[in-house]
């Protein structure tokens, strides 16, 4: 594909651009943040609970976006709870692409067997809301980190896995495909070198909604305690515990909600950008 | 047609099948004994015993199993420790609340998205196409939680127009209808968007234009038919989550339905209910699909030849 058509595209999408800026700054932010700011996420001051937002009037000393019921500051645990969300996703992101990709390679590529038994057991995983699901296990195996992950992995990899299929089944018939068969080349060789690098752009838009979508599960299972649990900073259960003081300290809440929306907000302009920028058909 | 029937019913019981033991296996998955998972905290021995000679805990698992699908279509689903009650009669009891506010819902965002949608695709790279991509993308970013929280400060709290909690009548379902109605009328805004752009490609459709009929009869009559299978897809895959209970937003807006009993559970650690919520909405969610695909192959008769 051609490179300057695809960097005219990009700066002409409103979408793809926002995206863009608003991910870059997130990270940024994420990552720059920590180091300036004087407070720490999770050490209570119960001197100092319920202060409003001091935004910039004591520089990077005071309590940027105020503190909580137990005088944390706030911001300091946006920027936690951010950091710890947005690595879960990109874990979770990751582990889906992997087994999502290499699934649909597989029931793609070989058809029959493998394929009825693949695509079957995406169905059954399709035709369970996928959130109940995740309340359910993590009611019963308890919320940690690791249990987080797999929840949140154990049915998202099958949007990935149905799309790379459905890409592999044109792709294997195309001329490329049918020549490396024909001059000897092995099954594995085939998918990963000459298939894989054709379907990867569907693949990116879809894991770039993912991302959001992770971010989203994760802290509406925070937000009912089952997620990240107190006193770790979650986006989710901030605002969970937000909630309960929105009428007189509204400043709790709506930090964090802030900060979700625009991360997923991101995310998805960001897909949205990459599919108008390769596929402008749709 | 009788042909496609029998094999989505078939389908649907394979799924059921799988639901089935999933929510079986998940009291078992867990650390400990299931009798003292499922019995609560300050169970006396003798309860435990009852329930492990009930489920037949020291059986085989196939055994237990089958002992679990005969208590279910019995209508026994054990007993919740949160409420002391059966659970069966508190699922009786909350159903009909979360059928109100999931019927109210699709009603709106159908109402909301299904013109927007229309008009939008219609209307490609206007301002009007702008707005609605801006719209839907805004709703899927937003949390569910966020904008329930954001709404009930802005109406109930600074505004006081809207009660926040409970449903004693009509403005009670507004804001939780508008939570989940924006999620709801994001996806299908962009569903019907899609769909009339494919459609308004299809050659019949420059047929129509070709004949003088005016571009609205041919949007709204002809294109409106063949965009909607997807659309219907969408609002019935939605109404049966909802069906299954909008945990987060009924435990936000104290809405006594099915929902809320969740959140109880799962705050209670109530394994029963959990358990019995599970299964119920992978089912609700399995009957929906089945009569989407039905509905969808009654509008567009080419699906069931595929």
């Amino acid at each position: 594909m051609n490179i300057n058509l695809l960097l005219r595209r990009m700066r002409r999408n409103v979408f793809f651009i926002s995206g863009v800026l608003i991910m870059t700054c997130m990270v940024l932010l994420l990552l720059c943040l920590p180091s300036l700011l004087k407070y720490d996420a999770t050490s209570n001051a119960l001197t100092e609970k319920f202060m409003p937002p001091e935004y910039f009037s004591r520089g990077f000393d005071g309590h940027i976006l105020g503190t909580d019921q137990l005088g944390r500051d706030i911001l300091a645990r946006i920027v936690a709870g951010g950091r710890t969300s947005m690595a879960i996703a990109l874990v979770v992101v990751f582990f889906e692409v992997v087994i999502g990709t290499t699934l649909g390679l597989l029931a793609g590529y070989f058809g029959g067997f493998v394929d009825t038994l693949i695509m079957r057991v995406c169905d059954v995983l399709l035709a369970i809301p996928n959130l109940i699901l995740a309340i359910a296990i993590m009611t019963v195996l308890g919320s940690s980190i690791t249990n987080l992950v797999v929840v949140l992995c154990f049915s998202g990899w099958v949007q990935i896995c149905k799309l790379t299929r459905n890409n592999v089944l044109v792709a294997k018939n195309m001329e490329y495909a049918k020549a490396s068969q024909a001059i000897g080349a092995t099954n594995t060789h085939i998918m990963f070198t000459q298939i894989l690098p054709n379907v990867t752009t569907n693949i990116l838009i879809v894991a770039s909604q993912k991302f959001g979508q992770a971010i989203l599960t994760e802290s509406a299972l925070s937000f009912l305690s089952l997620g990240i649990a107190a006193p770790k900073p979650s986006w989710g259960n901030m605002i969970a515990d937000g909630r309960l003081y929105l009428t007189v300290y509204p400043w709790i809440a709506m930090a964090a909600g802030i900060a979700l929306m625009f991360c997923v907000l991101g995310a998805n302009f960001l897909g949205d950008g990459l599919r108008d920028v390769f596929d402008p058909r749709h | 047609m009788l042909r496609y029937i029998v094999k989505r019913f078939g389908q649907t019981l394979v799924v059921l099948f799988c639901v089935s033991v999933i929510a079986f296996l998940l009291i078992r998955l867990a650390p400990g004994s299931p009798a003292l998972m499922l019995a609560g905290d300050g169970a006396t021995d003798e309860e435990i015993a009852e329930i492990t000679e009930k489920l037949g805990l020291d059986k085989p698992l196939i055994t237990q199993y089958m002992m679990y699908m005969a208590g279910i279509l019995r209508g026994d689903f054990g007993r919740s420790t949160s409420y002391g009650m059966q659970v069966i009669d508190l699922v009786k009891n909350r159903f009909p609340n979360t059928i109100k506010l999931a019927s109210a819902t699709v009603l709106f965002g159908c109402i909301l998205a299904i013109p927007l949608g229309i008009i939008a695709g219609s209307h490609r790279g206007t301002i009007i196409d702008f707005f609605s991509i801006l719209f839907a993308l805004l709703g899927q970013s937003m949390a569910n939680m966020w904008k329930a929280v954001l709404l009930i400060f802005i109406f109930s709290v600074n505004l006081k127009w809207l009660p926040s909690i409970g449903m004693d009548g009509i403005e009670y379902y507004i804001l939780p209808v508008i939570t989940l109605g924006w999620q709801m009328s994001a996806e299908v805004t962009r569903i019907s968007r899609s769909g009339m752009i494919d459609t308004l490609h299809e050659d019949y459709i420059t047929a129509t234009y070709a004949k003088g009929i005016h571009p609205l009869v041919v949007r709204w009559k002809y294109a409106f038919k063949n965009a909607m299978c997807p659309v219907i897809t969408c609002v019935g895959l939605r109404f049966g989550t909802m069906l299954a209970g909008t945990i987060i937003v009924e435990a936000i807006f104290s809405w006594p339905g099915l929902g809320q009993l969740l959140n109880t559970a799962v705050n209670q650690r109530d394994y029963a209910l959990v358990q019995a919520l599970l299964l119920l909405s992978g089912t609700m969610f399995a009957v929906i699909n089945f009569a989407v695909d039905i509905i969808n192959s009654l509008v567009d008769p080419r699906i069931k030849l595929k």
